[in-house]
């Protein structure tokens, strides 16, 4: 059954919008990531600037389910570019979508701070790549403010 | 004010490449290593030059010869200021042959990466708890069973924007989490550094 996704303007419409972003593994790599494949687009590798999108499809919105966090995104597919400004540190990594995540509905309410500034919900999970290029990979998680580039 | 990239270029040219303890982030807070001014140099979705992963085959003076997963070879030089982390920071010394790695720093015109930051054997696994111990957690990841190991006075659980704590006996079995930690070459086991939990 293909879900229907709510009719209100996805919060990521008209401005940027903030949540928590992670990192994930994808492509040829060792440990844990060995099983990994190259994502929902077929591209995803590790060291490229590349991210999961909650929305890139029906299957992918019935995985994710940011709406179960009262979270709307817009739909967009495999290569659309979003830029991904860490709110600790300031700094911007511009990435494409080459897979189908985070799973925001398992960490609904989750939220991540720097100091007092706070972002709830898990909105993207960028490559290694990509995270190392804002914040240290050591750190796992963190608050940010997602846009389009 | 001297970028910490153009400090590694110069260390690297100026033959100052010389390894030193390695601390947590050179002379710069963690947050404050990433907030210089860069513009992308990459396209998105492009693979980045300045980074790289694979697992190390030997290690010669200061320098990492690395596989990549993809099978392309890297040299990373540690130099004075490279920051390493192994389930937190360490020194250059305990990176092995053997090690997974993921290392950002400046590629150089001969093709060196100089490493502004290292970390061995990082993995960053979501799953759901199947099983927990006083001292391991047996997390379900993509169908996998991954063996989390506590280890003392380093393993911390993050409760949402809860601050971190050393007491991992909120965690309970079927909850979802996210685990930070290092792999243990050769293994399914990871020990752990942090357990995000979003409650």
């Amino acid at each position: 059954m293909v879900r229907r996704q709510p009719t209100e303007p996805p919060a990521d419409l008209y401005a940027a919008v903030r949540g928590e972003v992670s990192w994930f593994c994808c492509g040829t790599a060792w440990g844990p990531c060995s099983t990994t494949g190259k994502g929902a687009c077929g591209t995803c590798n590790s060291g490229s600037l590349q991210h999961a999108w909650p929305n890139t499809s029906n299957a992918c919105w019935d995985i994710t389910r940011p709406d179960r966090c009262g979270v709307s995104l817009s739909r967009r597919t495999c290569g659309f570019r979003h830029r991904t400004t860490a709110l600790c540190s300031g700094a911007s990594v511009v990435t494409s979508i080459a897979d189908c995540g985070p799973q925001t509905d398992l960490f609904c309410g989750e939220q991540s701070c720097c100091g007092s500034t706070c972002a709830s919900n898990r909105l993207i999970d960028l490559t290694p790549a990509a995270y190392s290029a804002i914040a240290s990979l050591s750190t796992g998680l963190r608050p940010a403010e997602i846009d389009t580039a | 004010m001297t970028s910490r990239r153009q400090m590694l270029k110069s260390a690297l040219l100026g033959g100052g490449a010389t390894v030193v303890a390695a601390t947590a982030m050179g002379s710069l807070g963690p947050e404050a290593a990433f907030a210089t001014d860069r513009a992308q140099e990459v396209d998105p979705g492009a693979p980045d030059p300045n980074f790289a992963e694979g697992r190390i085959r030997s290690i010669k003076d200061n320098t990492l010869l690395v596989l990549g997963s993809n099978l392309v070879f890297h040299n990373i030089r540690v130099v004075d200021g490279t920051s390493l982390w192994k389930l937190g920071p360490v020194g250059f010394d305990q990176a092995k042959p053997g090690d997974g790695l993921y290392a950002r720093g400046v590629r150089m015109p001969d093709g060196v990466l100089a490493a502004e930051s290292v970390w061995l054997n990082i993995v960053n696994i979501k799953g759901h708890i199947k099983n927990i111990t006083s001292d391991k957690i047996h997390l379900d990841h993509n169908g996998q069973e991954v063996l989390c190991h506590v280890v003392a006075g380093k393993s911390v659980a993050v409760h949402s924007d809860a601050p971190a704590s050393g007491d991992l006996s909120m965690l309970r079995v079927s909850q979802h989490v996210q685990i930070l930690g290092a792999w243990r070459p050769d293994t399914n086991e990871v020990d752990i550094a942090t357990v995000f939990s979003p409650h």
